[in-house]
């Protein structure tokens, strides 16, 4: 009875169809994405299109996080202009090169968090949203009415942001669940 | 029927079927029930929780932007009373979930010789950051900071800035960041990225720019140090010896 399985030729007959796992014979279910190997044609059609909606989703959630980390690269190049803006409006004041170094130090915090938000989008776009609120309500303790300058642009911003947040937790949960990660 | 003593480290049995899988298995091969670990939770739970941090940040940022920012606050009585609020704000949100932080205060991993190596390491650092920062600080911004509360009394003004700076900090910080904000973001993400944006945020609240290149690395260290040990002691003496390095520097 076993000589017949070890001739078969452990290309096709050994992986999933669908994840391209390693499968064993004696399985009934792939083990990595629950493909059901020994199922009827309908219901591996139906996983099958399950599996597709799925990664609809995730390339749905995916474009999310792609906004806000494309929100954080704005926010990065919004703080080089400005930073060199006020720079050179006033290059007597005292404190323009501070002004001049924060800002460019905070591009380049802003500049690193949207580079790396491919790989963990996550602690990335967490850390953004929670610098940015803590800039907006710093100016606004300094000088109130910063606070209504831009309201649009912040809201835009801030909306990206937790967006792509809560994007970033869906695809962590389909990454873990597909075996992905 | 095989006893699961006879079992191999790497398999494991279906949560449905109890049939023997591998141990990397997602899928049980006979009944394709999917192998959840019991710890990880919905969506809906996780974002909750996020909102719950956010609302736990947001205190910290508020009474932290105020009183340093806001002239009228800079009494050492609102001092006292900001103290007081980040207190409670940490006490409140670390006991809300006592039953599963309190194992936080155990200290099994205690030995006295990693105390001091944590000790040394603390000491250290906060050498080396006083040199550096000094000099960066006169470079970069030029100002120089220092405490001067009771200017005419040595020994208050010692204790104060002792109190303030040293002993409130590191235990009240200890017990918000790295105690619930910590056990929280590990519910939302895996351990690197849970102690990179506890680290993160802990770096930020501070509002100083040029701490920000040693408070990430301090951070990082603390959140590290408090998952390896699971207890927030170390954390609490290490973050102690630290800001008192720092404290006898800014004084003598």
């Amino acid at each position: 009875m076993e000589s017949p399985e070890l001739t078969v030729a452990p290309t096709t007959a050994q992986r999933c169809e669908t994840c391209y796992k390693d499968v064993s014979p004696d399985d009934a279910f792939c083990q990595s994405c629950g493909y059901p190997l020994k199922g009827t044609e309908q219901e591996q059609k139906a996983f099958r299109l399950q599996h597709d909606f799925r990664n609809i989703d995730l390339f749905a959630f995916n474009s999310k996080i792609k906004k806000a980390s494309n929100a954080l690269y704005y926010l990065s190049g919004i703080f080089v202009v400005s930073g060199l803006i006020i720079y050179f409006v006033n290059t007597t004041a005292e404190n323009a090169v501070a002004v001049l170094i924060t800002n460019l130090i905070l591009a380049m915090v802003f500049l690193a968090l949207a580079g790396y938000s491919k790989k963990k989008p996550l602690a990335c776009i967490i850390s953004g949203l929670c610098l940015y609120a803590i800039i907006v309500i710093l100016n606004a303790i300094v000088d109130p009415i910063t606070i209504v300058s831009g309201i649009f642009f912040k809201i835009v911003v801030i909306g990206f942001l937790i967006n792509g947040l809560k994007s970033a937790l869906e695809v962590e949960k389909i990454k873990k669940e597909n075996n992905l990660s | 029927m095989e006893e699961p003593a006879n079992l191999e480290i790497h398999k494991k049995l279906c949560v449905q079927c109890e049939a023997i899988i591998a141990a990397s298995g997602k899928f049980c091969p006979a009944c394709g029930a999917r192998q959840i670990a019991a710890s990880v939770l919905s969506v809906e739970n996780r974002w909750i929780l996020l909102k719950q941090a956010a609302l736990f940040y947001s205190i910290h940022i508020v009474v932290c932007a105020v009183s340093k920012f806001v002239s009228f606050f800079d009494t050492l009585m609102w001092e006292l009373v900001t103290v007081v609020v980040l207190w409670i704000a940490s006490v409140a949100f670390f006991t809300d979930k006592w039953t599963e932080n309190k194992r936080l205060f155990n200290w099994r991993s205690f030995s006295w010789p990693k105390l001091a190596a944590y000790l040394a390491i603390a000491m250290t650092g906060a050498v080396l950051v006083h040199y550096s920062v000094g000099w960066l600080n006169i470079t970069l911004f030029s100002k120089d900071e220092h405490y001067y509360i009771f200017a005419g009394n040595k020994v208050l003004n010692t204790i104060t800035v002792i109190f303030f700076t040293a002993i409130t900090p590191a235990i009240f910080e200890e017990i918000g960041f790295r105690g619930y904000l910590l056990n929280t973001l590990l519910k939302v993400a895996d351990a690197p990225q849970a102690i990179y944006i506890s680290a993160f945020l802990f770096a930020i609240i501070h509002l100083s720019f040029i701490s920000l290149f040693w408070l990430i690395p301090f951070a990082i260290f603390q959140g590290y140090m408090r998952l390896k040990e699971d207890t927030l002691w170390y954390g609490i003496f290490f973050h102690f010896a630290f800001n008192l390095t720092g404290c006898i520097f800014e004084l003598f």
